[in-house]
């Protein structure tokens, strides 16, 4: 089987790109941060092949595009995310955009191509990664649920077309992620041990990309707080500007 | 009823407000444009177009329409704010974020460069201009409100992109509502299927769908009445759309 990783450098694309290497798939791992996965490609020598792409810009999704030229993926996990969070009207618009590039653009982007361009084999499967913010809103990070949402549309929308190309889609929503990526958007006081170890996750979205869910809300909490969020929409976004934009210090981008 | 809601939501009845539409020389946000305006207040219209002479198409002297692009949302919104330090605004009470395109087809044939505008019109140009009003709202404890689309119920095939910028302009909302709560006021719209030229410019022939989708002037009038109501999510039924009917805003109210 072959696959592509994005954003697969750090956090859960790392574990992604790890378990897949570690049970003998051939991964094309992307990042913007190439160097951690040059030592993944030196172990995995022929199976892992690093690629660089800075996903804000479109030249370089297609210099990605082109370098991969021929290829046929089995699996493509559109994982590339970053956040930014504060008051909405104390983040600076630069980084709203790099937020709309990376997180909505980027993966529209290759999932159009990818399917448009025949680059994914027979019943092969795209999985997209939005957020639980879908399901409980986020006061604190409008923008980055707001592009989560739109993913979230995205690829219940794209699910029947592509189909008919023989690909399929899996949408997940994870929750708080033990990554250091999302302790640098989490309250200072937050614990870490209520958050999912990436490799969890991992191997719960592998699981899922081999069946016929098309939606993951990965583990019982998240789970519960979905239920919660589809039942009281509103006082699930209430309780979460309490425990996260009433908290919250100063922006962070 | 309508009176006494409207009275509770506005405060005293009578002063002149001040109200920014985008999207205003066509369609939905037309019609806002004209309805606001003929209820006195100090209207901001915005669009693509550029105007030889605005007056012929508003017909109302209290409108002022500027040329702001979408697609180059940074240029868009500076134009727009440095128009209303121009005329002497310092708060703005109502802020209708209605200007939007959308591209028919099937989304592994959508060309990277169209995708991007889409984001850019539908999507990136909201949170910038959110971002730079925000002051102005403060200042006023006035409302943003955006327009979002029925089409984000249910999962759409052909307008996969334009969906998903109305379902992340709805997220966004829910959100922001609930930081800016006690500052400024946030609603998100939802009309319904409406007879106005977006398709035709989407490249999309209606034909005779077009005879179910609602008329643009009774849509216009459904979103007054929500903005009237303050509903902070509401979608434009047809059923919501007849009730407007019996609601009608006396002039100085919003």
């Amino acid at each position: 089987m072959k696959a592509l990783v994005t954003g697969a450098a750090h956090g859960l694309g790392r574990a992604l790109t790890e378990q897949l290497l570690a049970s003998g798939h051939e991964v094309v791992a992307v990042d913007r941060d190439v160097e951690p996965l040059e030592k993944l490609a030196m172990k995995y020598r022929g199976a892992c092949l690093a690629c660089f792409a800075d996903l804000q810009k479109v030249e370089s999704i297609q210099n990605l595009l082109d370098r991969l030229q021929g290829s046929k993926f089995d699996l493509v996990i559109l994982n590339a995310g970053i956040s930014a969070t504060g008051k909405f009207e104390e983040i600076p618009l630069q980084a709203y955009d790099r937020l709309i590039s990376v997180n909505l653009g980027a993966p529209l982007h290759l999932a159009s191509r990818l399917v448009g361009d025949e680059w994914m084999s027979a019943k092969s499967k795209i999985v997209f990664i939005s957020s639980l913010s879908h399901v409980v809103g986020y006061p604190g990070g409008a923008v980055y649920a707001a592009t989560k949402d739109a993913i979230a549309s995205y690829a219940h929308s794209v699910a029947k077309p592509f189909r008919k190309k023989q690909v399929s889609v899996l949408t997940v929503f994870p929750g708080p992620i033990d990554t250091a990526h999302a302790q640098k958007h989490a309250p200072d006081q937050s614990s870490r041990s209520k958050r999912m170890a990436p490799e969890k996750l991992a191997r719960l979205i592998l699981k899922a990309s081999r069946g016929r869910a098309k939606t993951l809300y990965p583990g019982g909490k998240t789970y519960l707080a979905a239920c919660f969020g589809k039942l009281f929409p509103n006082q699930a976004t209430r309780l979460m500007r309490r425990g996260l934009y009433d908290k919250m210090t100063g922006p962070s981008y | 009823m309508t009176d006494r809601a409207s009275r509770k939501s506005n405060g005293q009845p009578g002063r002149v407000r001040t109200v920014l539409i985008t999207g205003a020389t066509d369609g939905i946000g037309l019609l806002l444009a004209r309805a606001y305006a003929g209820r006195g207040h100090n209207v901001l219209a915005t669009g693509r177009r550029v105007l030889a002479d605005d007056q012929d198409l508003f017909d109302a002297p209290n409108i002022v329409y500027i040329c702001a692009d979408q697609s180059d949302p940074v240029h868009a919104c500076s134009a727009i704010i440095s128009a209303m330090q121009n005329m002497g605004w310092q708060h703005l009470d109502l802020a209708i974020l209605n200007g939007a395109t959308a591209w028919v087809g099937l989304p592994e044939q959508e060309p990277a460069n169209g995708m991007k505008q889409l984001l850019d019109v539908n999507f990136r140009f909201q949170i910038h201009l959110a971002h730079a009003l925000a002051p102005f709202l403060f200042e006023a404890a006035g409302r943003l409100v955006m327009i979002g689309s029925t089409a984000t119920k249910k999962a759409q095939g052909r307008f996969a992109t334009y969906t998903a910028t109305k379902a992340g302009l709805d997220g966004l909302c829910r959100s922001l509502r609930e930081e800016w709560l006690g500052r400024a006021d946030v609603q998100i719209i939802h009309p319904g299927p409406t007879r106005t030229n977006m398709h035709a410019k989407a490249g999309l022939n209606i034909g005779l769908a077009k005879w179910f989708f609602m008329s643009p002037l009774r849509v216009a009038s459904a979103i007054q009445y929500a903005i009237r109501r303050r509903d902070k999510r509401r979608v434009i039924t047809r059923y919501f759309a007849f009730k407007a009917r019996f609601s009608s805003a006396r002039e100085g109210i919003l």
